[in-house]
């Protein structure tokens, strides 16, 4: 039986269990903080930034994901501060690749789009870099658009995780990164891949898609791939 | 064991020392950078190739994504045949200020080897066409003081300068002709 502790969220007791991270606690306890590569039930990695949190006593932020809650720990988790490192984090998502709303098979149904209205972030004060980045049409029912991706791994996390097939990773590192599959082959290539579609149900913007679907029409559906992973025991 | 052999084009040889490096390594957290590591070290061209990396996936059970992850986030591992001589020219802040562009632009053309890609050059890895030459760029050697620094087949020198590097370049070509 874990410990029970007692942790200060934006002023309020509130009780939790060793082991939680600080996002869990707060969800269970109904405060709201902002994620992008965070899915519940799936292995947190903090790459998105999104939840970071301040934690008396603590010199820097921290990501709310993947940070185990503390005894005694009082945590903010809306701030000034805390509102502008969330909308520079989201503005570097915008200039990293090329986000075009009004041509994206996820128009209206984009959790970045979703989030960059939801924290106000109605432009971009920094300098867009328009990458050149290939589209794979290799898989026969879907569709990776390397100019939607924002890197949150979710792809990789839940073909690993749930469906047992780690078909994704990400390849080099830096503004190099790139969600690649098996060895940078394309997707229809790729012997590994149960065509399950996980990935493309769980990914947050246009990046994953379903083939035959037009501008604002794919809608995903990741509760049902939480939902099952949940029921197999989520994350250790 | 026959099926394996059949899908991959690698030699006995080179499979048996991968599975020897395999074993070595089993049980080990980590174990893919040793075995990755060893693997490419024992190859003539210092190069890991798709069909060694497939066969270390099969036989240790590892995602051939995360191997090829692996292998892309660390500049060490290479993914294309090496030359037989390495030049690894530092662009530190402390070499660039004592120009080890210009070194770099002199290897360059007198290697004949094409002009920085678009995709920028923090990380430079190219062999000439007769795989006699690599020629790379790393972030920093350490070595600030002897700026600029050159490494030549894993020997450092320092204070280098346009002549003294051709200088190296003529020793490296002299060598090969006596042996």
């Amino acid at each position: 039986m874990p410990e029970k502790i007692s942790i200060r969220i934006d002023g309020e007791y509130v009780a939790a269990q060793e082991g939680q991270t600080i996002l869990e606690v707060a969800r269970a306890s109904g405060k709201y903080i902002p994620t992008l590569c965070w899915l519940e039930s799936i292995t947190p990695v903090g790459a998105c930034r999104l939840c970071i949190v301040e934690v008396s006593g603590v010199n820097r932020l921290l990501p709310a994901c993947t940070t185990p809650v503390q005894d005694g720990m009082s945590v903010t988790t809306h701030s000034e501060k805390l509102a502008a490192y969330r909308r520079i984090a989201l503005e570097f998502l915008f200039t990293e690749r090329n986000h075009q709303c009004a041509v994206c098979v996820s128009n209206n149904h984009c959790e970045l789009q979703a989030m960059a209205q939801r924290l106000g972030v109605n432009s971009v004060r920094y300098a867009y870099t328009f990458p050149k980045l290939p589209v794979d049409v290799s898989h026969e029912r879907f569709v990776l658009d390397h100019n939607r991706c924002i890197l949150c791994t979710r792809c990789v996390r839940v073909c690993a995780e749930v469906e047992g097939a780690h078909v994704w990773d990400l390849s080099s590192r830096g503004i190099r990164s790139m969600v690649i599959c098996d060895m940078s082959k394309p997707w229809g290539e790729s012997r590994n891949c149960t065509n399950c579609g996980k990935c493309v149900q769980v990914c947050p913007t246009g990046a994953l898609a379903e083939k035959g679907f037009a501008v604002e029409e794919m809608v995903k559906r990741d509760a049902k791939v939480t939902r099952l992973a949940s029921r197999r025991g989520g994350h250790q | 064991m026959a099926a394996i052999a059949g899908q991959t084009a690698l030699s006995l040889e080179e499979q048996s020392f991968a599975d020897r490096t395999i074993a070595a390594h089993s049980g080990k957290p980590g174990a893919l950078l040793g075995i990755l590591e060893s693997l490419q070290d024992h190859h003539p061209h210092k190069y890991l190739s798709s069909e060694i990396l497939e066969y270390v996936a099969e036989r240790t059970d590892i995602p051939l994504a995360q191997i090829f992850s692996v292998v892309t986030f660390y500049a060490l591992f290479n993914l294309e045949p090496q030359g037989d001589h390495s030049i690894c020219i530092c662009r530190g802040t402390a070499c660039h200020t004592r120009g080890s562009r210009n070194l770099l632009q002199r290897l360059r053309l007198e290697l004949g080897l094409p002009e920085e890609s678009e995709e920028g050059a923090d990380k430079l890895c190219l062999t000439t066409p007769d795989r006699r030459y690599s020629l790379r760029t790393v972030a920093c050697f350490g070595q600030c003081a002897l700026a600029p620094v050159v490494e030549v087949d894993h020997e450092i020198y320092g204070h280098m300068n346009e002549r003294t590097l051709h200088r190296e370049l003529e020793h490296l070509e002299s060598g090969r002709k006596k042996a």
